[in-house]
């Protein structure tokens, strides 16, 4: 392979040193160093790296629009923020621009070490593809016009498979702002048909196929696709989007096209006076979430809440099938226990606005990234946003009502318990014979906190003559 | 004399709504309530004559033990055999409420419920 290259973009030395001698411990490394934004935009333009790290707090330029920059015109490349800032509005807002890590300072050497890996492996991926299927090969049913842009991958094992996940999600929700509201249910097939023919030591191509409007999907394998319930019913869920036939599964996402000239102008002014580093106004960034957790809500989603596993996989399995990257999340999703208690305490010691959105946005939305970076358990991160969602909406109400808010914080105390004991089950003692045991129940448990809390009729289809009787 | 109501649920935010809606039954006295997180350690109390119960209110998909199964074990026991048992699910499936019938469960609820609606039936069940 050839050798890869690597910056980091740090003010201090000493950082400098530390996150050097992490990159070093990698193979195949050529690392530069920038001392602040402008310095690392030179740099890239010049060597072109395949992996920034970058720190915020960056002079002249700081590392927000300095990230920005290199996503807009190397969206190829892959940008992990390294910071002390604990602000997950600047978390957030890294992540809306497309930067595929967020890591907080003090420098944890075994996680960067961890996510540099899986940074590696990934592009080992791409770039292996070009060399071994032609062109010709990639062609998608749903259009005969050539393509902009081809990338092919082949997948071989079950990290091969979670770092496809990881590109698509990174590629659709990120680089290309792709309007897609299925994509979860677009990666969670997938994942679901991949796993079936790994499992019999058959490989696969991906051949990803991109025009200015559409982003083309096809999976080859080597022998035909045997649906399964669970997939079955996914492709249902994506209509027209997806066709399966003999060995082939394709998929079509429309892209939706944003603003994105605007915002390259914006920041060029900004270099060009070198002002000052300005931060995204926040009303923008929470004008954007907010939509996003809405859309969320709709039936459809709900719907996807309540899907059945007819299939089920064991503990056992599942994690002898997952990747490294997956002890990164788990060991994220560790360390919020004691926030998740802490944060809710403060919640009925200082009732606020301010503290339910704290433990929102910083309890329920980092549990929600994680799970949802795990693929097979995005109901349960839907089921998690659904309610963020809804306790935003209903903020000032619950604050208003002491005995509401006493309610809410005991039934999120044994939410967070819930999430607690189903690690354990899945990834610690792996004693579940089926990892979806708590999917449907959790989803069920968070809409009645919000039948209780919002005193709200509950909108089900199966329920309507309460108790069926024998 | 207060009738004893246990549920088992590996959810502590199931058995904590569960708690809430039956609110009014346990301080009025009317029911006492014991919950489970783990059906093998209901079982196990069951069967060494620790645990009894009026009404037994139990989740099917639990990481331990199918909520069905625990049903046929109890069912199969002589001093089990007449006592009800509710299944509070969000299983809908025809098949699995058919399995739930051939076992011998008296009713079957679908979560997320409606609080009221578990408090009447709970009612009617026991006959208080």
């Amino acid at each position: 392979m050839d050798t890869l290259k690597i910056l980091i973009a740090d003010s201090t030395e000493e950082n400098r040193l530390v996150l050097k001698s992490i990159a070093k411990k990698m193979q195949c490394f050529d690392i530069f160093e920038a001392l602040d934004g402008i310095d690392a935009l030179e740099l890239i333009a010049i060597h072109q790296p395949h992996i920034i790290i970058i720190d915020v707090m960056l002079p002249r330029l700081d590392g927000f629009h300095t990230a920005k920059l290199i996503k807009l015109h190397y969206p190829q490349t892959i940008v992990m923020a390294v910071t002390s800032i604990i602000d997950p509005n600047m978390e957030k807002n890294m992540a809306s621009i497309g930067v595929a890590a967020y890591v907080h300072k003090p420098i944890d050497k075994e996680l960067i070490h961890f996510k540099l890996q899986s940074f590696q492996a990934l592009l080992h991926s791409r770039k292996k593809e070009y060399k071994q299927v032609s062109v010709e090969e990639a062609l998608n049913p749903f259009s005969l016009d050539i393509r902009h842009f081809k990338t092919i991958f082949t997948i071989t094992n079950s990290e091969a498979m979670m770092d496809f996940g990881l590109w698509l999600l990174t590629r659709c929700e990120d680089d290309m702002n792709i309007t897609c509201p299925k994509i979860d249910i677009t990666v969670e097939l997938f994942y679901e048909l991949m796993r079936q023919k790994l499992r019999n030591k058959e490989s696969l191509y991906i051949i990803v196929e991109e025009s200015f409007v559409e982003i083309f999907i096809t999976l080859q394998f080597e022998t035909s696709i045997e649906l399964q319930a669970k997939a079955s019913a996914l492709q249902k869920e994506l209509d027209e989007q997806c066709m399966i036939k003999d060995n082939a599964a394709c998929i079509r996402l429309r892209l939706h096209q944003k603003e994105d000239l605007q915002e390259e102008k914006k920041i060029i002014q900004t270099v060009q006076s070198e002002t000052a580093p300005t931060k995204v106004a926040p009303s923008e960034t929470k004008d954007k979430s907010e939509t996003k957790d809405k859309k969320v809500l709709e039936g459809k989603d709900k719907e996807l809440l309540r899907q059945s596993f007819v299939e089920k996989t064991s503990a056992i399995d599942y994690i002898s099938d997952i990747g490294g990257d997956v002890l990164d999340e788990i060991r994220d999703l560790e360390s919020l226990d004691e926030e998740w208690t802490q944060k809710l305490h403060t919640i009925e010691r200082e009732p606020s606005t301010q503290s339910l959105h704290d433990f929102i946005d910083n309890v329920l939305g980092v549990y929600v990234k994680a799970i949802n970076n795990l693929f097979e358990f995005t109901a349960l991160g839907y089921a998690l946003l659904s309610l963020g969602s809804f306790l935003k909406e209903n903020a000032q109400l619950i604050v208003d009502e002491p005995a509401k808010l006493k309610t809410l914080a005991m039934l999120l105390e044994h939410l967070g318990a819930d999430l607690t004991s189903w690690r354990e089950h899945i990834f610690s003692l792996q004693d579940t014979a089926d990892i979806h045991y708590l999917d449907s129940s959790f989803f069920s448990s968070c809409m009645q906190i919000e039948q209780i809390i919002g005193n709200k009729e509950l909108a089900t289809d199966d329920d309507d003559d309460g108790m069926e009787f024998f | 004399m207060a009738k004893r109501v246990i549920i088992v649920d590996d959810s502590r935010a199931v058995v904590a709504t569960a708690e809430l809606a039956l609110e009014g039954l346990i301080t009025s006295g009317v029911i006492e309530f014991q919950a489970y997180l783990n059906p093998a350690e209901l079982l196990e109390a069951l069967q060494n004559g620790s645990e009894n119960f009026d009404l037994l209110i139990s989740d099917v998909n639990m990481p331990e033990m199918n909520g069905l199964d625990l049903s046929r074990y109890i069912k199969n026991d002589e001093r089990f055999k007449t006592k009800p048992i509710i299944i509070l699910t969000t299983e809908s499936s025809e098949a699995l409420k058919m399995k739930g019938k051939e076992i011998g469960v008296t009713g079957w609820m679908v979560k997320p419920f409606a609080e009221e609606k578990l408090v009447k039936s709970i009612k009617m069940v026991l006959g208080v």
